[in-house]
């Protein structure tokens, strides 16, 4: 039937007639496909564009929108005069996205030679797995210019910022430095990295392929920028103090020092210097002994320069008066098992004598007097055995005992600074009493504007004032400093001079110190001064740091315009005979009792 | 009233197809601005292009010109011209595909080799063939008319010839090509008048062929893969073809705006040839698509509008010539914009008429002004005048 069916068929389709016609309905049939093919079109292009475009948005984004830091500066640190201790320079940080930095042998080369990188680290970093790698860091803006102009795909620049140190080595300790990622490490950059850090801001862009923004997207957040530091630090006061530790060190053959410079009217720290010190632009090989901010965390034994403290509380109890006669001699005491002796015997000495000519028999007999209790608390009054609170990385408290389990012969070498333990700034700092009529003030990093400053009473005014008295005595001709004399300034201070604690044996080491304030008729500044193991054949604290106080004292009081209160010539002679200190000394207290 | 009714002055019947003529240069002018804009970024950041922006955009421009004066001469060809030359023509394409494959001679893109280098310009083949094979399919299928029921008269010599075409195509390898190229031959073979149960026979054949083509070639297999599932190997495969959807998905209703594309911004591969529409669908939006597929849609209407007339006015070559032009931009459209939003694997077909491109440009003009003849030669026999 299908053949007679076929058969009829194609006579059909021989007929002339329909020979000539197309058959329409195939030609409709394949309009109605090739159009309806285009309606699917229209359908899946709504589906694209207007179901599902959230979905499809959300993957486009993720592949070229970024969300990028705006870097923000870290704050200055400026002297007390705005001069720049530590600034942020622009610098430009090289990075890659390795599956990108597909680099020929040839842009490899380059790109390596215009960082000045080693060709087989930079290919180890592009063939790491990593999304994301840095070639260099704090590369400065001509070479990241000239990395840019290599125009090489994959690798992205990022501005940051390197931190720079215009004053070096010089007040290192002071301003510390920052790591790599601009966070405070040491010193002021991290006592005041909370006010000096910039807060980074953000920006959501879209990048084409090669990295170039396109646009931004959504809202910017802009970037807070770090707080400037003003330090109560002098650049011309530091300098000195810097320069002439730094020669003292050197001409005495020790192994460190410290400098610390206190406003005795305000409490701001001027200067503070160490040594070894370090270049804080360049730490490539820095050992730990150039980190130590010794002036703030390293404890010492004090010595002498804690007997005018003693002195003031014989004087403060009534029990002892600027002229009581004590008797030193033989030059030797006995507590106990253990004997005290002094340098050189001395015979009767006034309690001002005591301090002048530094007895550790005289001073021990006034401690004696005292019962531990108010000892402790005298010395915990000046700050002995608790920090300073500058925020200064590593401050120490030293080592103040508990009086209770004192022995009297502990007692007694306490009241010349042995079995206690201090830092150069608690130091400084405690004689803030004696150079402001009994106060101790509260010592600042920051520069103050505000007002005068008040401290803590600790002796009364009128002790404050005779303990200042046999501080110039003691400086003075006839004292243990006569080296500290500035010339056109009427200088009070005190040497010291301990033995090195070694494995719990005082070994032939020596810490020579020397703290003191002038002018004496109204301390202005504070300068203590600490020389550790002198080993150029002087060790004692008058010899060795005395000089260094003198020219730190002398340079910074001319420096600040201080008036002077005395003759521009130099008092001192360089080897002055006993009697004549003794003659000197005695009308002296007189002349500063008619002061007061 | 009937003398008064003649003497009405009536309204001069067109001479051409305006509608068809408009949405011709519509899509020819759209798509120069659409490739200046999706070719932008790219030129200006190539070393070859000499960084300079416009390039793209001046050789496209030199290619429409040249286009639209050759449509012009075409024009002027009378179809019983072409349909004398239409053997002729598909032997020079037949040789121009095998000269383009001598090495040497040929040019390598991409590892396919599709160009012949003419000094300023390249010359492509296969898209010459395309307009080629429409003319001798419907020049053959007119010829066996008598003998369409014989599948060894009427059939067998079409497909020799289009196995030959095919090799040459899969050869450099223009899988987009072939597959215009099969679809127009069968389709105007179909339009012939060939029996339908043959073509069940051809469509489960080429079916089973594109089958194992796509199985034997690795290189096939993994455009399928990507297409599949793009967002599976976003980065690898389906690389091209999200970047294409995410376009599509950004432009939403009425586009980011001409020119604000992020996609062409060296995201998306091949932005300013055969994935121009991914462009488009990100400037302009649904809106900018649906322009383009109307302005598709409506030539491919008119194409068929005509050959159905001329099917009427008893010219089967110019009505088969007419709707072949038709199944060639229908399909080519298609597979184009389907590749685009993700619904057939990425072929390296252009968009007819609009994507960059000398060659195609060139053909695709030369057609549009054969089907304008078409429907001009069917205007004048309709006023009665000769030919």
């Amino acid at each position: 039937m299908m053949r007679g069916k076929s058969g009829r068929t194609h006579k059909f389709a021989e007929s002339p007639v329909l020979q000539l016609a197309l058959p329409a309905w195939r030609s409709r049939l394949v309009a109605i496909f090739l159009l309806a093919s285009f309606g699917l079109l229209v359908g899946r292009s709504f589906y694209l564009q207007v179901v599902n475009n959230d979905f499809l948005q959300e993957k486009g984004e993720s592949r070229y929108r970024r969300d990028l830091e705006i870097s923000a500066s870290r704050g200055k640190v400026t002297d007390r005069n705005g001069e720049v201790l530590a600034i942020s320079t622009p610098m430009k940080s090289i990075w890659a996205i390795p599956a990108d930095a597909k680099l020929n042998a040839q842009q490899a080369q380059q790109l390596a030679k215009v960082l000045d990188a080693d060709a087989k680290e930079l290919a180890r970093k592009l063939a790491s797995d990593k999304g994301f790698v840095y070639l260099q860091r704090q590369v400065s803006p001509e070479v990241a210019d000239r990395v840019a102009a290599l125009k090489l795909p994959g690798i992205y620049q990022n501005k940051e910022y390197r931190r720079y140190y215009p004053t070096g080595d010089m007040s290192a300790h002071m301003v510390g430095f920052t790591g790599v990622d601009d966070k405070g490490l040491e010193g002021v950059e991290l006592a005041f990295e909370k006010s000096l850090i910039g807060h980074a801001g953000s920006r959501s862009v879209i990048r084409d392929r090669r990295g170039q923004i396109v646009e931004d997207v959504g809202s910017i957040r802009p970037p807070q920028d770090g707080k400037d530091v003003r330090l109560a630090l002098d650049s011309k006061i530091q300098y000195i103090a810097y320069s002439h530790l730094k020669q003292a060190v050197a001409d005495n053959k020790a192994k460190a020092g410290g400098a610390v410079v206190i406003d005795a009217k305000s409490g701001e720290i001027l200067a503070l210097a160490n040594w070894p010190t370090y270049n804080p632009n360049n730490r490539e090989h820095l050992s730990g002994g150039q980190l130590r901010n010794r002036a703030v965390t390293d404890t010492f034994e004090p010595g002498s320069t804690l007997k005018p403290f003693t002195a003031a509380l014989a004087l403060e109890n009534g029990k002892f008066r600027f002229d009581t006669a004590i008797n030193t001699a033989p030059g030797r005491l006995t507590i106990g098992k253990a004997t005290i002796s002094d340098a050189h015997p001395h015979g009767v000495l006034t309690v001002a004598q005591v301090i002048q000519k530094s007895s550790n028999v005289g001073v021990a007999k006034m401690a004696a007097t005292f019962s531990p209790q108010e000892m402790w608390e005298m010395f915990d009054a000046v700050g002995f055995g608790q920090t300073s609170r500058l925020g200064f990385p590593g401050e120490v408290p030293g080592r103040l005992r508990a009086w209770k389990s004192w022995r009297p012969i502990e007692q007694a070498t306490m009241s010349y600074g042995h079995g206690i333990s201090v830092s150069l700034m608690q130091l400084a700092r405690a004689y803030t009493v004696f150079a402001r009529d009994g106060e101790l003030l509260p010592i600042s990093l920051t520069r103050i504007d505000e007002g005068p400053v008040t401290g803590i009473p600790v002796f009364s005014p009128q002790t404050a004032r005779e303990v200042r008295a046999m501080l110039e005595m003691a400086a003075g001709p006839g004292g243990t400093a006569p080296k500290a004399q500035v010339a056109g300034y009427r200088v009070a201070g005190k040497t010291g001079t301990a033995h090195k604690l070694e494995g719990g044996v005082y070994a032939n080491k020596y810490v020579a110190s020397f703290v003191g304030f002038a002018p004496a008729s109204d301390p202005r500044l504070i300068v203590a001064v600490l020389i550790d193991e002198p080993s150029a054949g002087k060790h004692y604290g008058g010899d060795v740091a005395g000089p260094v106080f003198s020219a730190v004292m002398g340079s910074a009081l001319r420096t600040l315009g201080v008036p002077p209160d005395a003759q521009m010539t130099i008092a001192q002679a360089p080897t002055l005979a006993p009697e004549a200190g003794s003659r000197i000394a005695q009308p002296r207290p007189v002349q500063a009792k008619e002061k007061l | 009233m009937l003398i008064q009714a003649l003497d009405t002055p009536r309204r001069a019947p067109s001479e051409v197809d305006y509608a068809l003529l408009w949405s011709t240069l519509l899509l020819l002018f759209f798509g120069m601005v659409m490739v200046y804009s999706a070719s932008i970024a790219i030129a200006e950041a190539g070393k070859f292009t000499g960084h300079q922006p416009a390039y793209y955009l001046v050789r496209h421009s030199i290619f429409l010109c040249i286009g639209i004066i050759a449509a012009a001469v075409a024009f002027q060809v009378p179809l019983a011209a072409w349909q004398q030359m239409a053997p002729w023509l598909f032997v020079t394409g037949v040789v121009l595909l095998i000269v383009v494959l001598i090495p040497g001679v040929g040019r390598d893109v991409n590892g396919a080799r599709r160009w012949l280098p003419l000094g300023i310009a390249n010359l492509q083949p296969s898209e010459l063939m395309k307009l080629f094979v429409v003319l001798y399919a419907a020049d053959y299928t007119v010829r066996k008319m008598a003998v369409m029921h014989n599948l060894k008269k009427a059939f067998a010599p079409m497909a020799g010839a289009m196995i030959l075409v095919t090799v040459l195509l899969l050869k450099e390898p223009d899988f987009g090509a072939f597959v215009v190229i099969i679809s127009i031959a069968i389709g105007i073979l179909f339009l012939g008048g060939l029996r339908a149960r043959y073509f069940a026979v051809l469509i489960v054949l080429l079916l089973a062929a594109f089958a194992v083509l796509i199985v034997v070639s690795p290189y096939r297999r993994d455009r399928i893969f990507g297409f599949m599932d793009p967002w599976a190997d976003a980065f690898g495969r389906g690389y091209q073809l999200s970047h294409a959807l995410i376009a599509f998905g950004r432009g939403e209703l009425f586009g980011v705006g001409l020119g604000a594309s992020v996609e062409k911004l060296f995201y998306l591969p091949e932005a300013h040839t055969d994935f121009l529409l991914a462009v488009i669908a990100e400037e302009l939006g649904l809106v900018g698509v649906l322009i383009v597929v109307a302005l598709f849609a409506l030539i491919i209407q008119r194409a068929f509008v005509i050959g159905r007339q001329a099917v009427a006015l008893e010219r089967l070559y110019p009505a088969l010539v007419a709707m072949g032009i038709g199944i060639w931009i229908g399909v080519q459209g298609f597979i184009n914009m389907g590749v685009n939003m993700g619904l057939l694997p990425t072929k390296g077909l252009t968009l007819p008429l609009m994507s960059f491109g000398g060659s195609g440009i060139l053909a695709n003009c030369v057609a549009l002004a054969i089907l304008l003849r078409v429907d001009w030669e069917n205007r004048q026999l309709m006023r009665g005048a000769k030919l």
